[in-house]
């Protein structure tokens, strides 16, 4: 048994529960999240991903269940663990009488920093948002969405919290006030971790270590994009660009995995290369053999190989898929119930 | 709570509603201040001024307070405020706060009326009695206790709503209808009613707060009556918390 000791995560939810009146927003779910991970939350609208930020960020009471945020538990020390989160809301809402600086002051009193403190802070978080000087002086009501979602960002950040919850933070911003918030989150990737939720899978793709997708309350997949893709991606799809004939190739192919499919084959020049997508059930090592023996046989004359990896789209399309079957069919159940008899 | 005071000062409503306020009140009080010799007014001149404030609190407060949660819930802002380290309680005394201080700058304000007419007119000042400390101390304290009820009332009214007309109107209608059941038990012995146990303690409890204006004619002439003031605070802090148990039902 190894006596090396786990660093403590700084999320750990346990069978958590959350009811609104007749809908059950959450039907007991459990993870941790570590120091300095960046973990994108995802699925569907009304899967319970808001409701699992705002419970973390003690907004929403939890029916029942576990949450610990640093250690500390969510139920008994609600006011401490606000001190360890910075909440960006979904739509970050913002009064909008006031400066930037001003607002950044207000904020940094309320989570209680003080002189050289709160000076420094506020100027390192304009720093590290990108809010210039000019723009600190605006009143929030005359910035544009980008800069209000940096206003909220910064806010976020003001107390150095080890936790930051990010609601749709993308949402509505043009592609390069995207990739700013990005950079921000890259450059304080390891030091704090980042619960983001999205539905630009792109995004989550782009810049989280790992993903947790919710459906109708339950967790349906939860892993880093390369265990996601193993879990839910069987089949391995890959590209060869040849001057072989189809036939030719096919056979080969099929020598090795009888079950290989030729899905495409379209001419990518005039030499007369083709590129040939085939579809493999079996798995990486199997596509890896077949290459390798295309490779040896020297027939083929193949000037490109490719694996194909399905991107998050489709694995968050096929996660959650079975899940709202699922629940269609217990849909359906329950209506049989109450149907009248005629 | 300087944030709240910051919202306060930004907001051209309560500069509208303060300075209409204030002239009224100095308009009405000039008038009774003329006619003061032909009326059968028992209590002290300064007195007429608290009347003013005490009447005219209705439509003032509301200025004051509406917008405190309201807005905060319209705009969502109050999640974003409920996401920092701050109790409940914090946030609701922190709005409180705000506006009772504006109320105590409106009755500081209001009482630079008596303060110009004894600058300015001594000698007329001082047959009014506006030379004597001890009223002016008594009719403040009365003021600064009947305005923190009285704020905690509409800080209370804006918390149930997100729609700051309704918390106006809300406000206005609650002080009325405390002001009118004082009124009714004016210059009544509530406590006397009921001689008989539990009863009696509930009817001297609630005649305490229903009868908060008889004790106008104590703190007039600079007597400070302790029950009295200790049953406003209660007032306050009931009328606080339920605004705190309030926000609290935005987590449910």
């Amino acid at each position: 048994m190894s006596n090396e000791r786990k660093p403590l995560p700084i999320v750990e939810v346990l069978n958590l529960r959350k009811r609104y009146r007749s809908t059950e927003a959450l039907r007991g779910i459990s993870f941790s999240i570590g120091k300095g991970e960046i973990v994108g939350f995802l699925g569907p609208n009304g899967a319970g991903k808001s409701t699992t930020l705002r419970i973390l960020s003690g907004l929403v009471a939890a029916d029942s269940g576990e949450a610990k945020v640093c250690g500390v538990d969510l139920a008994e020390e609600e006011g401490e663990v606000r001190e360890h989160i910075g909440y960006l809301a979904e739509n970050n809402p913002l009064p909008e009488d006031f400066r930037v600086i001003e607002y950044l002051k207000y904020r940094a009193s309320l989570k209680g920093l003080k002189g050289s403190r709160k000076r420094e802070r506020i100027k390192s978080v304009l720093e590290i948002c990108d809010l210039e000087r000019q723009i600190s002086e605006k009143r929030i009501g005359n910035l544009s969405k980008g800069f209000r979602q940096r206003v909220g960002i910064a806010d976020s950040l003001l107390a150095e919290p080890r936790l930051i919850i990010l609601d749709e933070p993308t949402i509505g911003l043009d592609p390069r006030q995207s990739a700013i918030t990005r950079k921000m989150m890259e450059r304080l990737r390891g030091e704090v971790s980042f619960i983001l939720s999205s539905h630009i899978l792109s995004e989550v793709e782009a810049c989280c270590d790992r993903m947790i997708i919710l459906s109708h309350g339950q967790i349906v997949a939860e892993g880093t994009l390369l265990e996601l893709q193993k879990k839910f991606i069987q089949s391995v799809a890959f590209e060869i660009v040849s001057k072989a004939k189809k036939i030719e190739l096919q056979r080969s192919v099929r020598r090795i995995d009888p079950q290989c499919e030729l899905l495409q084959d379209d001419p990518v020049e005039i030499t007369g290369r083709r590129r040939f997508t085939f579809n493999c059930t079996k798995g990486q090592e199997t596509v890896e053999l077949i290459l390798r023996t295309l490779l040896e046989s020297n027939n083929f004359e193949i000037s490109e190989f490719q694996v194909c990896r399905p991107d998050l789209e489709t694995i968050f399309l096929k996660a959650t898929k079975q899940n709202w079957q699922e629940m269609d069919l217990l849909g359906r159940g329950k209506n049989k119930i109450f149907k009248p008899q005629n | 709570m300087r944030f709240e005071l910051f919202a306060l000062f930004v907001s051209p409503a309560t500069y509208v509603a303060s300075f209409y306020f204030l002239a009224l009140l100095g308009v009405g009080f000039r008038f009774f201040i003329e006619s003061f010799v032909l009326t059968d007014w028992i209590l002290p001149p300064l007195a007429s001024l608290v009347v003013g404030l005490i009447f005219g609190a209705p439509a003032l407060i509301p200025f004051l307070t509406m917008r405190s949660f309201a807005e905060e819930r319209r705009l969502g802002t109050l999640e974003t405020l409920m996401s920092a380290p701050v109790s409940n309680l914090g946030i609701v005394l922190g709005k409180w706060t705000a506006s009772y201080l504006f109320f105590i700058f409106i009755t500081i304000a209001s009482f630079c009326f008596p303060l110009i007419i004894s600058l300015w007119f001594p000698e007329q000042s001082h047959s009014l009695g506006f030379d004597r400390v001890e009223q002016w101390i008594g009719t403040l304290i009365f003021l600064l206790i009947f305005g923190a009820s009285f704020s905690a009332v509409g800080i209370f009214a804006s918390s149930v709503t997100n729609n700051q007309m309704v918390a106006g109107m809300l406000t206005f209608t609650l002080l009325t209808l405390y002001l009118s059941v004082m009124m009714f038990y004016f210059g009544e012995n509530i406590d006397s009613q009921f001689t008989n146990g539990p009863t009696q303690v509930v009817w001297s409890c609630l005649g305490a707060v229903f009868g908060g204006l008889n004790k106008m004619q104590y703190f007039s002439v600079g007597i400070i009556d302790i029950p009295t003031v200790l049953y406003q605070f209660v007032v306050t802090f009931y009328f606080l918390i339920l605004a705190s148990t309030q926000i609290d039902q935005v987590k449910k």
